[in-house]
């Protein structure tokens, strides 16, 4: 699903990515761990195809991201949800407004958008909000609200980088929850997170990086200590 | 048709989101576009006055005195055998006196003193629809001249030289003037449009992260630009329009050019609909500036 060869990123001069091999299979559940800094966000620009690498390649389903036209790359990112920690909502459109964007930039019938929104806003559970506007959701609700958006065109791989951050213990909980949910149904989910807390909640592959370096892989679960 | 409506929807959201940057923009736009129409009236109605002239354009060939009835009429037959003219009429000299007399009865008697009639004979010839153009008359006027039996050839040259010149200054006063002013249109709306992009930079973040394309993006921007370089056009036409009547009046009144106010025309509708045609280009050349500048569709 996800194939990264010997890839490299700077940024002046900075190590963000060094000499990283690493696969990700189809239908896994990927933590990707480390400190601010040690390059887990570029990691995830880089499968999007916001940021190419300086050596090395990206596959994504095969296909090589780093060398993608700029007009592919939207296309790219259809197949590819992703989840932010500050959520980015639009605040001005209603919480059905924002979940339908995916589908609407792909031109989807106003049948199809009425039916995987709805799913989409069931399946995290905020469907009974879908007429308010991002500001009136709890800080949880709206992360719900962004996941439902990346997942709403039926991704196979979900990234999600820190999407806890700016929740409580109980609402990570929740949101992990939630991502096991949709990795269960056959998505490929990668979170990228800082906290040991979120280890503790995934029993699954932990992949970590520090300064760029990729280190030696981890099992997360009940047997981490936070 | 969802994405239809969002993209129209969005532009509507941008122009409203901005509305004293939307209205300052077109309301500039429309003035700067009229200086430009202000120019095209002038040139569109010179251009009308000169195909007038043009129209009725008359020539006419002065013959030799003491000419034998012959040599007039083999002068005549040649003359009308040309297919440069369209229409020929034969003034004798005591016709062109009684013409003179009729013209000016209080100057006749300045001709009495001179004895014999000082008036020549001529042909008063019409070109033909196909050769009324300035060149063309003057072609054949050179070759004219040159007939046995004709002293002179006359035709309004002076006045059609005058305007073409004039038409020519306008012409090109028209043109740097529409170029510099359209330049100020782009500018006008392409800051407009800018500002707007900046206000929803976090959504065409979103949007490029959730794989819209880059036109996508761009065309609620390019409606936008296209939208405000309408109104503003059609407002221009609308103060030209005022100017124009105001003008109208004004010059009726004005005992001298009474009857000029019958003359001049406004813009012609097809001219109208291509006026407010450059100002929707104009429009859709300020957003793509702006666009541009804005570093919009890395991917």
């Amino acid at each position: 699903m996800i194939q990264l060869i010997h890839v490299s990123k700077s940024y002046d001069r900075r190590v963000a990515l060094s000499d990283l091999t690493l696969e990700i299979g189809k239908g896994e559940f990927v933590l990707l761990m480390g400190p601010s800094g040690a390059g887990k966000s570029t990691l995830l620009r880089m499968l999007i195809g916001e940021e190419r690498p300086d050596q090395g390649q990206i596959f994504m389903q095969g296909k090589n991201v780093g060398q993608l036209r700029q007009s592919e790359v939207p296309y790219l990112r259809r197949k590819i949800g992703t989840v932010f920690q500050d959520f980015r909502l639009l605040p001005k459109k209603s919480v059905f407004e924002n979940v339908a964007l995916p589908l609407i930039v792909q031109r989807s019938s106003t049948a199809d958008i009425r039916r995987k929104v709805t799913e989409a806003l069931r399946a995290v559970g905020v469907e009974h909000k879908k007429d308010q506007s991002p500001a009136s959701l709890s800080t949880g609700e709206q992360q719900r609200a962004c996941i439902a958006r990346a997942i709403v065109n039926g991704p196979v791989v979900l990234l999600a980088d820190e999407p806890t951050g700016n929740l409580d213990p109980e609402r990570t909980a929740e949101i992990i929850e939630l991502f096991k949910l949709i990795n269960a149904r056959g998505t490929t989910v990668v979170v990228a997170t800082h906290d040991p807390h979120v280890m503790s909640l995934v029993n699954r592959r932990v992949i970590t990086l520090m300064q760029g370096v990729l280190m030696p892989e981890r099992q997360g679960g009940d047997s981490v200590g936070v | 048709m969802r994405w239809l409506v969002y993209l129209f929807r969005e532009a509507w959201a941008n122009l409203r989101t901005n509305r004293t940057t939307t209205v300052v923009a077109i309301v500039t736009t429309a003035f700067t576009l009229a200086c430009v129409g202000i120019f095209l009236l002038s040139y569109v109605n010179l251009r009308h006055a000169a195909d007038w002239l043009q129209e009725d354009i008359k020539v006419i060939v002065y013959l030799e005195d003491r000419l034998s009835q012959d040599v007039i009429q083999d002068l005549e037959g040649t003359l009308k055998a040309d297919r440069m003219v369209g229409g020929l009429l034969y003034i004798s000299k005591e016709q062109a006196l009684g013409e003179f007399r009729a013209q000016f009865p209080s100057d006749s008697h300045l001709l009495e003193g001179l004895g014999e009639n000082p008036l020549p004979a001529s042909f008063v010839v019409t070109p033909a629809p196909n050769y009324r153009s300035l060149d063309a008359v003057n072609r054949w006027a050179e070759r004219v001249k040159t007939m046995a039996g004709v002293a002179k050839v006359d035709y309004n040259q002076e006045w059609i030289d005058a305007l073409a010149g004039l038409i020519r200054y306008i012409e090109l006063a028209a043109i740097s003037v529409g170029v510099i002013l359209s330049m100020a249109a782009v500018t006008i709306i392409g800051n407009t449009i800018r500002l707007a992009l900046f206000a929803r930079r976090e959504e065409i973040e979103i949007l490029r992260l959730i794989g819209a394309t880059r036109a996508f993006i761009r065309i609620p921007y390019f409606i936008e630009g296209a939208v405000l370089g309408v109104c503003g056009s059609a407002l221009s036409l609308g103060i030209l329009k005022l100017g124009f009547e105001l003008f109208r009046q004004q010059i009726g009144s004005v005992g001298r050019f009474r009857g000029i106010e019958n003359l001049v025309a406004f813009l012609p509708l097809s001219i109208c609909v291509a006026f407010v045609a450059v100002g929707m280009v104009l429009g859709v050349a300020g957003s793509m500036v702006s666009l541009r500048r804005f570093g919009e569709g890395r991917g």
